[in-house]
């Protein structure tokens, strides 16, 4: 295990045998895993993705404070990669479960990186040689910037590894890439290594901790907002991107190269929508579009700015307060879900019913903004027979009892964030911590 | 004094925009660098190796690192000084990162501020004193305050995990308010159950030492090392002696009212608080207790078979040692007279939603119904945000749960009067929580109507109710007459938690519950190391989410008790004791509580386990006595030059 471990150990640190694995490294993971480590047992947090960080290192502010949410995020991802009880694996799946409380044999895929993780400096010279540098949609801005073949997701990234990516390098699809590649080349501490193969071991753990969280809510799904069609229909975390000073455009929010002066945000897109199969409120959308709408205010003064809304849930603390002053922010909050946004010249048609007026109305603006909602990994199902949970009828995983949300059926397996269900970054942190008092209560016996 | 500096080229992220090549050449022209390097990553092994080696072949004193914000590599760096032999804290970092690469396009520019910043880092570099890191021991025990569900649960949760709780109560018994419920929303699961359940736990963990009935008068120390006076208040009954037999309570002549059922009905003076109460032993009210007022009757006496009865007993107080403090202290709902347009010390069938709760259940005053003698009303009105989301009482924040437990009650009412129109008036319908809004609709379809718009005014007419309201949807006023009308009252902190919070220094948000660490990440601790928040205290929330809080603060209260010491932070104020005169206006303003009058000597003194370096104190001192190591103002001034 040591061995396979990426970030440095400090030598002669003493430590319990006990160990937890825990799946997924975002907000969630990653306390879960910094507590568990900081009783002093061993955490093995295992992630999917290059780096860990999940969707909160996406964000730009969050609310009601209006942190930034990267500068608040990446000191925690250091200490995570720093600290001597926890082994982080990245860029790593879950495949196998066996076995029970205390004693667990847990079965992860190692994917290659194609580059060394002990020698790679993060220089970014082999991404500035790829060929397809500027090229591929950049996964980390939904798309909207474009990266190399040889990319790190996010600049903070933890590990500080690159990683090759195997669908586009031409190394890794056709076996060539012009004479040698130019990433190799250019790579003066030799890090990158096309002989890396995919590797599978199994660690021993008493508990387990899931922390897999969420998928954004696919906006294509409700045809009837124009999402794909329209280039100025984004979706929620799009949005985060485009305002993010870390984002493809700086932090300017730019549509096709213009600043839109008239935005208009919709609320509940996949979420208290039973069409697409979800009853459910997604609980984060209301307070992201009234922290959106200020961000747009602030960027733009002088642009006309539209919420369209069923009800406002501002209902954690401090959030009754932010909505309130951002209401005072000169931003309409309108009732009414739209029933049709449509192209109309050079602008988009927002169509509904204000309810509190009671009367039909449409209006023009230049960007559309989706609330999309938070859904069930897609890939819940199978992790759920891995791990032999099962599935609320809104796609989570199923908590032991109304009460109790950390526990689950399965003695020694805990829940921590958005897999349980949807919630903002404080619960997350609050209910990861708990999985975690409760996976070192199992250890602490001997559970591990 | 001998310095090295080293000048990181970040990848191209410093690189790129700051001549690098430059900066080193520019820090090896100063007369006390004895080496200045530059290299791609002074953070990966070989970079750190660089620094480790010159330290010992050009016996360097103090080290400079020009890289990113110290926030990310200093801890890094100080490590690599320590393996060295040199003492961590002779670093001084310059952030030519996010202050000036990442922020400055004009290369030229940006190097002159490079070097700006490098030469300020070295005036301070030199300047520097070494300092030492400390450690204290930490009792492995932890001190809960407040036994209601957020309580039971962290207490739970760290005796289980093998310390000795302490866990203190105001109340004569456990439970809280969740006590008090009936139902639990959405899965309509009975309360009682689950709080009964956890209470019996904590009554039988061999680890759990419960003090009911008791007060905290008293906290001295940090963490780890917390003194606290505990005042346990005399039940006038001998506990194990009672057997909860309850012939005491037929006797006693006394009635006052029922405080666990609100009032709505009445009890002796010699009561066991509800029927599941732990400990399950009786208590004497002493404000109501006719020899304890007035020094006669004392029929309970002769009344007790086991003789259990003691009037002799006295308040008692000892003195608890814990390591940390959870604070467990909950809410109190609004109180629904400071709405006087809703009539509710006016009109007995205006009735809060706490109250309708204890009628609704059947270990309740009314065995789970509505006082006979109210008949079957023919229309219900519930209405929304009594005391929250409402600016007019001081209540700016949502209450959190007030809109589910009215779907709730509405839903309980609805199955036990089929043919009543039950009416909610609301702002907004918050069913956020899991199987919430698949709840609210779910009662939405049992015919209960929601219309958007709270009532301006309750009155009445003949004897029925009239409620006066604005319909927001329709767009039009509309008086309705009712039979029963329910305040869905928000939650609001418990007042004792004013007490506490001047024992703890605890601070507070501005809807007045306890202020967490960071409203993000820091949910469960507060601002002072060793003390962490649970449940409502920190701000409403329901059961399944205070339960979560719970857990959550248990695992943040254990961690410095699993680890046995806590690192003390060796950057401090420090207090130049000639200078001082004892103004005490630094104790003022220390947050921390780290400062204090040492009367004998007559100047403040501080406390390095609860100091965090923030320097408030220096600030105000007039006679700038006080200064904080690393930042004194030699240090600081000498930079502001370099950089002038």
């Amino acid at each position: 295990m040591v061995k396979m471990a990426e970030n440095t150990k400090k030598a002669g640190q003493k430590r319990r045998v006990s160990q937890a694995v825990v799946i997924g490294a975002g907000i969630a993971g990653m306390q879960a895993s910094l507590d568990i480590a900081d009783k002093g047992f061993r955490a093995i947090l295992v992630e999917r993705e290059p780096t860990i960080g999940g969707h909160m290192a996406q964000l730009d502010k969050t609310f009601p404070t209006l942190d930034c949410s990267s500068c608040i995020l990446t000191p925690k991802m250091v200490e995570v990669g720093n600290h001597p009880n926890i082994d982080l694996m990245t860029y790593s799946e879950v495949i196998d479960i066996r076995g029970e409380i205390g004693h667990f044999h847990v079965t992860i895929r190692k994917k290659p990186r194609y580059v060394d993780v002990r020698t790679c400096t993060a220089c970014g010279l082999c991404a500035e040689a790829c060929v397809h540098q500027g090229r591929i949609p950049n996964e980390f801005d939904m798309g909207i910037g474009k990266r190399a073949a040889a990319f790190i997701p996010f600049p903070q990234a933890v590990p500080q590894t690159y990683v090759i990516d195997p669908n586009h390098c031409l190394m890794l699809t056709r076996g060539k890439c012009g004479k040698e590649p130019k990433c190799q080349k250019v790579c003066s501490i030799n890090a990158i290594d096309f002989t890396q193969q995919e590797e599978t071991i199994t660690v021993r753990t008493g508990v387990i901790v899931v922390a897999t969280g969420y998928d954004q809510f696919d906006p294509t799904l409700k045809p009837e907002y124009g999402y794909g069609r329209y280039e100025n229909v984004l979706s929620g975390i799009e949005f985060e991107r485009l305002c993010s000073a870390s984002g493809p455009t700086k932090g300017k929010i730019m549509v096709n190269g213009k600043e839109p002066k008239r935005v208009a945000f919709i609320q509940c897109v996949g979420s208290r929508d039973k069409t697409v199969g979800n009853e459910y409120c997604s609980r984060v959308c209301c307070m992201y579009t009234v922290k959106h709408a200020h961000l747009v205010r602030e960027h733009i003064p002088d642009a006309r700015i539209t919420v369209w809304y069923m009800d406002i849930r501002a209902f954690g603390k401090g959030y009754e307060e932010f909505y309130d002053r951002v209401q005072r922010e000169n931003i309409h909050f309108r009732r009414g879900n739209p029933s049709e946004v449509y192209q109309r010249g050079g602008s988009l048609v927002v169509r509904g019913e204000d309810t509190i007026l009671g009367e039909p109305c449409e209006e023009e603006v230049d960007l559309v903004v989706l609330a999309t909602g938070l859904v069930a990994r897609k890939d819940a199902g199978e992790i759920g027979k891995m791990l032999g949970l099962s599935r609320t009828p809104d796609g989570f995983f199923e908590e032991a009892q109304t009460e109790e949300t950390i526990s689950t059926p399965r003695a020694g397996v805990f829940l921590a964030g958005c897999c349980q269900s949807p919630k903002d970054i404080p619960d997350t942190v609050a209910q990861a911590s708990a999985a975690a008092a409760l996976s070192c209560i199992c250890l602490a016996k001997g559970g591990g | 004094m001998k310095v090295g500096v080293y000048v990181c080229h970040c990848g191209i992220n410093i690189a790129d925009h700051v001549d690098v090549e430059a900066v080193k050449n520019f820090a090896e022209n100063h007369p006390q660098v004895a080496v200045a390097r530059n290299y791609t990553y002074m953070c990966s092994d070989p970079g750190q190796d660089l620094i480790v080696h010159d330290i010992e072949e050009y016996q360097l004193d103090r080290i400079v690192v020009a890289a990113c914000t110290p926030t990310m590599h200093e801890a890094t760096f100080r490590n690599t000084l320590s393996k060295s032999g040199l003492n961590p804290y002779c670093l001084e970092i310059a952030n030519i990162r996010e202050q000036c690469s990442w922020v400055h396009s004009d290369q030229t520019r940006a190097s002159e501020k490079a070097k700006e910043l490098v030469s300020a880092a070295i005036a301070k570099a030199l300047l520097l004193e070494p300092l030492e890191e400390r450690e204290v021991q930490v009792r492995r025990s932890a001190l809960v305050i407040g036994a209601g569900i957020a309580g039971l649960q962290s207490a739970l949760d760290i005796a289980d995990s093998g310390f000795e709780v302490f866990l203190v109560e105001k109340d004569p018994s456990l439970g809280g308010r969740m006590a008090q419920l009936n139902k639990t929303y959405p899965t309509m699961t009975t309360t009682e159950d689950f709080i009964s359940l956890k209470m019996k736990d904590v009554e039988k963990h061999p680890n759990i030492e419960l003090l009911t009935y008791s007060e905290i008068v008293a906290v001295e120390g940090y963490v780890g090392n917390f003194t606290v006076a505990v005042r346990k208040k005399p039940r006038y009954i001998t506990p194990f002696k009672c057997s909860s037999c309850g012939q005491c309570e037929e006797i006693c002549p006394v009635r006052v009212p029922n405080e666990f059922n609100l009032g709505l009905d009445r009890r002796p003076a010699i009561y066991l608080p509800f029927p599941q109460a732990i400990p399950h032993c009786y208590v004497i009210d002493p404000d109501a207790c006719l020899y304890l007022t007035r020094g006669e009757c004392g029929r309970c006496i002769e009344g007790c078979p086991s003789g259990a009865i003691d009037f002799t007993q006295e308040e008692t107080e000892r003195t608890i040692d814990a390591g940390t403090i959870v604070v467990a202290t909950g809410f109190e709902p609004f109180d629904a007279r400071l709405k006087p347009e809703f009539g509710y010390d006016r009109y007995e069938r205006v009735i809060t939603g706490l109250e309708l709760e204890r009628l609704l259940s059947p270990s309740g005053p009314t065995d789970g119904n509505l006082p006979a003698y109210w008949g079957e009303p023919e229309s219900i009105i519930f209405i929304q945000c009594v005391g929250s989301r409402d600016k007019t009482v001081g209540n700016e924040y949502c209450s959190r749960i007030c809109c589910m437990y009215t779907a709730k009650q509405a839903h309980l009412l609805r199955e036990k009067f089929p043919g009543s129109r039950i009416t909610v008036c609301y702002i907004d319908v918050r069913a956020f929580g899991k199987g919430c809004e698949e709840f609210y609709e779910r009662v939405q379809k049992t015919g209960v109507i929601y219309r958007k718009g709270i009532p301006s005014e309750i009155y009445k007419r003949g004897d029925k109710l009239i409620v006066k309201a604005e319909d927001s949807l329709a767009g039009e006023l509309y008086e309705e007459e009712t039979d029963l009308v329910v305040l869905a009252t928000g939650l609001t902190p418990a007042r004792e938690a004013d007490k506490l919070r001047n024992l703890l220094k605890l601070n507070r948000t501005p809807d007045r519950f306890f202020m967490e660490a960071h409203p993000k990440l820091r949910p469960l601790d507060t601002a002072i190391d060793g003390i962490y928040l649970s449940g409502t205290c920190q701000g409403p929330k329901e059961i399944a989410d205070t339960v979560a809080h719970a857990h959550g603060t248990a695992s943040r209260a254990t961690i410095p008790l699993f680890q046995g010491k806590v690192k003390v932070e060796p950057v401090t104020a420090s207090i130049d004791t000639e200078i001082c005169s004892g103004c005490g206006l630094c104790e003022d303003v220390c947050e921390y509580q780290a400062l204090k009058m040492d009367a004998y000597r007559g100047h403040m003194a501080v406390n390095p386990a609860l100091c965090k370096g923030c320097g408030a104190c220096h600030s105000v001192c007039p006679v700038k006595a006080i200064a904080v190591k690393q930042f004194k103002t030699e240090q600081v001034l000498v930079q502001i030059e370099m950089m002038a």
